[in-house]
């Protein structure tokens, strides 16, 4: 395990195995962190272990769930050792429905407009403000554009977002969906989370003889030196494992793109 | 396939042919009531009395509990006040739909409002972090109104006060397939149904089709007559009955209600 000694005062320690190695100490304080994968790459465990590490520290946390009900989630993330329910119970770990939480602002509609879009950053800037959120995820940030028809606005909605949330101290990771995690891939499905994004960890797989193997790999992290390198993923019932794909100088890779 | 009913006999001999509008003066000058079977469209102005017209159409309440009142705008505790008023029976099944909206849809629209301007309090978060389903509040009203007189059976008695609900905000077309669907229900069960729907900004391609499903249109009105009013009702359609198509003055009585003072035939 990790010594939390090593790490630097202006981190926020993710307790991931191996995560912090990478980003020499952790993610910056108050950044806004795109985790962009392929469906099965593990973003959901990896955001929901970042946030039990900051509950097990004492961080107030929340997670905004808007691909799958949150009662689904967690009896899906219930299997990790790591996971506790008591830290949801006694409210450590907060999670949110997106559909409840716009059925409540009166969201539940196609498509967001610009007053929309406003009320859903003040309401989830009201939440983190009010019961301290220092770690936040949005699963997915994808899901979400979905409403919010013109890139403009979404690109607003991102950037005010993150700006908020830096200024209160939160580290957010907003999960992004992709379809594919190879070299020419966009990090993100509009276009401009990547972009406004201050880190961005890309999650894949990639085939290995035979096998197909996650891998997670830091591709940009603002304020801090930080590994480029391929890292396997394992996902255990202790938690997410992170091991460097370093030398694998089968011949075959040297012609191979990412992830093919 | 269409559905057919057995009546029985002992039903038929109870029931008989006709029923009372709850009138009885309305009943004399229309041969003994409105036949079994019938729909009643009621075209009304704001003040003309049809409200309470409604209610007393299902005074007679031969089964109170194949008996129904579906009001749209007034509350429960004011039309209890009403049938106690008069003496008309209690024990009919009453459906307020506008109290329902405004608890379910206004309200909530109300909170929203206020959690967009104001914010959440931290109460309003833990909750919000405990409730893991939404509440379906969509409630497709129409539908809920046309199945719940469809479910009435063999005789029975019913009030939809009034239409213009719906067609503010439903498709005009879809709520007069309802009126048709529930016209051929009151036809197939010997059912005594009555729609009442508001004249003011009625379109009037709406109102000449409700005017050809309905078996029977009465209009109400109201016009001031120095300092009075002169409250009317004109029955301009009586399906094989051309005779009965009067205007009928009226005035409200403490002991009857709705009662017709006047009346004049339609040349």
């Amino acid at each position: 395990m990790q010594s939390t000694s090593t790490y630097t005062r202006d981190r926020c320690v993710t307790g991931i195995h191996g995560l912090d190695e990478i980003l020499r100490g952790g993610i910056p304080y108050g950044s806004t962190v795109l985790a962009a994968g392929t469906c099965g790459s593990g973003k959901t465990t990896l955001a929901m272990e970042f946030l039990v590490r900051g509950a097990l520290a004492g961080e107030a946390c929340a997670h905004f769930t808007a691909t799958e009900p949150s009662v689904k989630l967690l009896e899906n993330i219930r299997q990790y050792a790591f996971f506790d329910m008591n830290m949801v119970d006694s409210g450590l770990i907060n999670v949110f429905d997106m559909d409840v939480l716009y059925s409540w602002l009166g969201l539940d509609k196609a498509s967001f407009d610009l007053d929309d879009v406003h009320a859903l950053i003040k309401s989830i800037v009201d939440i983190v403000n009010t019961i301290g959120v220092t770690r936040l995820v949005i699963d997915s940030v994808t899901t979400l554009c979905y409403k919010i028809k013109s890139e403009q606005l979404i690109r607003d909605f991102l950037f005010t977002l993150g700006k908020k949330l830096a200024t209160l101290g939160c580290t957010t990771i907003l999960i992004s969906e992709i379809t594919s995690a190879t070299e020419n891939a966009h990090w993100s499905s509009f276009g401009v989370e990547e972009a406004i994004a201050d880190g961005i960890i890309v999650m894949g797989d990639a085939e290995r003889m035979g096998h197909l193997l996650r891998f997670l790999q830091v591709v940009k992290m603002r304020g801090t030196a930080h590994s480029r390198a391929k890292h396997a993923i394992e996902l255990t019932p202790l938690g997410v494992m992170l091991i460097p794909m370093l030398k694998w100088g089968a011949s075959s890779d040297k012609n191979s793109r990412w992830g093919q | 396939m269409a559905r057919t009913f057995d009546f029985d006999p002992e039903d038929e001999e109870f029931f008989g042919t006709v029923g009372s509008f709850g009138v009885p003066k309305f009943d004399n000058e229309m041969n003994g009531g409105v036949p079994r079977g019938f729909t009643i469209i009621a075209f009304t102005e704001t003040g003309s009395g049809s409200e309470l017209f409604a209610k007393q159409f299902t005074s007679p309440a031969e089964e109170p509990d194949n008996t129904l009142y579906i009001t749209t705008d007034e509350g429960q505790q004011e039309i209890t006040r009403i049938f106690k008023k008069y003496n008309w029976p209690l024990d009919i099944n009453v459906r307020t739909i506008g109290e329902e909206y405004n608890a379910n849809v206004l309200e909530r629209d109300l909170l929203a409002s206020r959690y967009r301007l104001e914010g959440f309090q931290l109460a309003d978060i833990q909750r919000l972090a405990q409730t893991r389903f939404v509440d379906d509040s969509n409630q497709d009203y129409l539908t809920e109104v046309t199945n719940e007189i469809m479910g009435c059976g063999p005789y029975f008695r019913a009030v939809l006060d009034n239409l213009d609900f719906f067609l503010q905000r439903e498709d005009p077309s879809r709520v007069i397939s309802m009126v048709r669907m529930l016209q051929a229900h009151a036809q197939m069960v010997r059912g005594l149904l009555m729609i009442s729907v508001s004249t003011d900004g009625l379109n009037p391609s709406i109102k000449q089709e409700l005017s050809s499903i309905a078996d029977m249109v009465l209009s109400f009105k109201v016009r001031t007559i120095g300092t009075d009013f002169e409250n009317s009702m004109i029955v301009s359609k009586f399906r094989n009955a051309p005779e009965n198509l009067k205007i009928l003055v009226f005035r409200v009585t403490p002991e009857e209600g709705i009662t017709p003072e006047t009346v004049e035939r339609i040349a």
